[in-house]
């Protein structure tokens, strides 16, 4: 624990309204000035290749229109979630030239669009974040790789780019913590997904024992057991007679659900410049049950954590029955009663939120101990 | 994602020996010709020939080998591309059943030392055909 609470700050990503948006019942406008009429802000995450056309090639008045814009809504842009399209080629992948080519395009956007940090993504190497550090730099934006599930903070491949933060020592290189990584049961929500494609109660009931089984072992320690996993969830599928279903079961219960403890973000939580409150529901008692919104949002705060939770509804793939907007809002109530209750609160406040993100940006870079 | 929205509603036309449905991305973001890696088209049953196929996007039409190499055109979440092929349709108002299959690769999700993910969505809409 720190001396001082963490203050953090509530926000959203657009991509929980995934759905609302490719249905063309908003627009990029309409869904920002609902995002901030139905108080899901102040924060404010977009991914570049979902909402600008023509990304990341941004025209100078576009950008101007947009800033105009957030600022009337009354919001604080945090993230613009950027790719690291590596296999934009089909028969290659991209060489190291031109993947950091491709990144600073997109990192030149984000500060043409005025947000101070890009999400950056897992396929980017410890050489790659070194070199994009002058980038960043050069741009005022902080590049925050995302920790998602199968990943998690003491994976090795985190901690690699952990100690090369450490050695290049830029205030630039950060990391998107994302509570997919720590997951604590398979979403129901999910479940009710399948048992409306004609899944039987023991098919789920076995997934459900499977999922626990490896939550119970913690997160896989490499590709090979990674690997096993997700063939397990196949192999129950087909035993069951539903094989159809388990690709499906393999993506989600190794690649959404991430069994890591909640502690593991301590590995890296001095670099954390941005949270992505990944979630996939809320059930009748408005909780969370499957991610453990409470204890995240506790650690954060009894950490000193004062940047941007931006809600990331996750269960809008599957979830067809409920709307996005009352649960990206009952989320939010979560956290807020979590920080709270740990002593602290969550900023809403437009004003108060510019200043806390760009005093969180600002901190000393951080060294291991 | 979201393959129950591929088909448009209401777009199949025809004009004889070629039929044409508007498709949509089943995915959250923009994606580059070189990531579309192909379709096929069903109309009551009847494939259309592979070699037939034509995808028009962003005003161009494209052979699924031209898209192959082409990282400059990109499908946007919002807009509908026209999947085109040879599928003689009969004369009639009568409902015709849609099959799309899309197979997509997602440039960032890289699965091995040369390899991304590719999905592969399906989407089944009943409609009637309009004459181009």
């Amino acid at each position: 624990m720190t001396e001082t609470l963490g203050t953090p700050i509530q926000g959203v990503t657009l991509y929980s309204f995934t759905r609302a948006s490719h249905q063309r019942e908003y627009d990029l406008e309409a869904l920002i000035r609902k995002v901030a009429a139905d108080g899901y802000g102040p924060g404010l995450e977009i991914i570049g290749f979902s909402s600008f056309r023509g990304f990341p090639a941004i025209e100078d008045s576009f950008a101007g229109w947009f800033k105009d814009l957030v600022v009337e809504a009354g919001l604080v842009q945090t993230s613009l979630a950027v790719n690291a399209d590596i296999g934009i080629h089909r028969d290659r992948l991209l060489n190291q030239d031109e993947l950091i080519e491709y990144m600073r395009l997109q990192i030149e956007a984000a500060a043409k669009l005025g947000f101070p940090i890009a999400r950056v993504q897992i396929s980017l190497t410890p050489d790659s974040m070194e070199q994009l550090a002058p980038i960043a730099e050069k741009n005022n934006v902080t590049l925050a790789l995302e920790v998602h599930a199968d990943q998690y903070a003491s994976h090795p491949r985190i901690l690699a780019l952990r100690d090369r933060y450490e050695q290049v020592g830029s205030p630039y290189l950060a990391f998107t913590a994302d509570w997919g990584a720590t997951v604590t049961g398979f979403a129901p929500s999910l479940l009710e997904a399948y048992r409306r494609r004609g899944a039987s109660e023991d098919l789920l009931a076995a997934v459900v024992d499977l999922w626990n089984g490896y939550y119970a072992e913690g997160p896989p320690a490499n590709q090979q057991i990674h690997g096993q996993r997700f063939g397990s969830f196949i192999g129950l599928a087909a035993q069951n007679g539903r094989p159809e279903l388990g690709i499906d079961f393999a993506i989600n219960g190794t690649g959404l659900f991430g069994p890591a403890r909640v502690e593991d973000w301590l590995e890296i939580l001095p670099w954390v410049r941005h949270v992505h409150g990944k979630f996939f529901g809320i059930d009748e008692n408005h909780e969370e049950p499957s991610v453990p919104v409470r204890e995240l949002v506790t650690l954060l705060v009894e950490n000193g954590y004062s940047g941007a939770i931006s809600s990331e509804y996750e269960g809008w793939h599957w979830n067809h029955w409920q709307s996005p907007f009352d649960i990206v809002r009952d989320e939010q109530a979560v956290q807020r009663s979590a920080a709270s209750n740990a002593g602290s609160r969550m900023i809403t406040d437009r004003a108060e939120a510019a200043s806390v993100l760009a005093a969180h940006l600002a901190r000393p870079v951080p060294h291991l101990n | 994602m979201i393959p129950d929205r591929i088909i448009e509603q209401g777009t199949l036309t025809t004009n004889g020996s070629r039929s044409a449905v508007e498709v949509r991305i089943p995915w959250y973001r923009a994606l580059p010709g070189s990531c579309i890696a192909g379709a096929k088209l069903s109309i009551d049953g009847i494939p259309a020939a592979p070699e037939t196929l034509r995808w028009e996007m962003n005003g161009t039409e494209f052979t699924f080998d031209e898209l192959r190499t082409n990282t400059d055109e990109w499908w946007f979440p919002l807009d509908s591309a026209v999947l085109s092929g040879e599928v003689p349709l009969a004369a009639g108002d009568g409902e015709h059943t849609v099959d799309v299959d899309l197979t997509l690769y997602i440039p960032y999700i890289v699965i091995s030392d040369n390899e991304v993910l590719h999905i592969e969505e399906h989407d089944t809409k009943t409609m009637k055909a309009v004459n181009a």
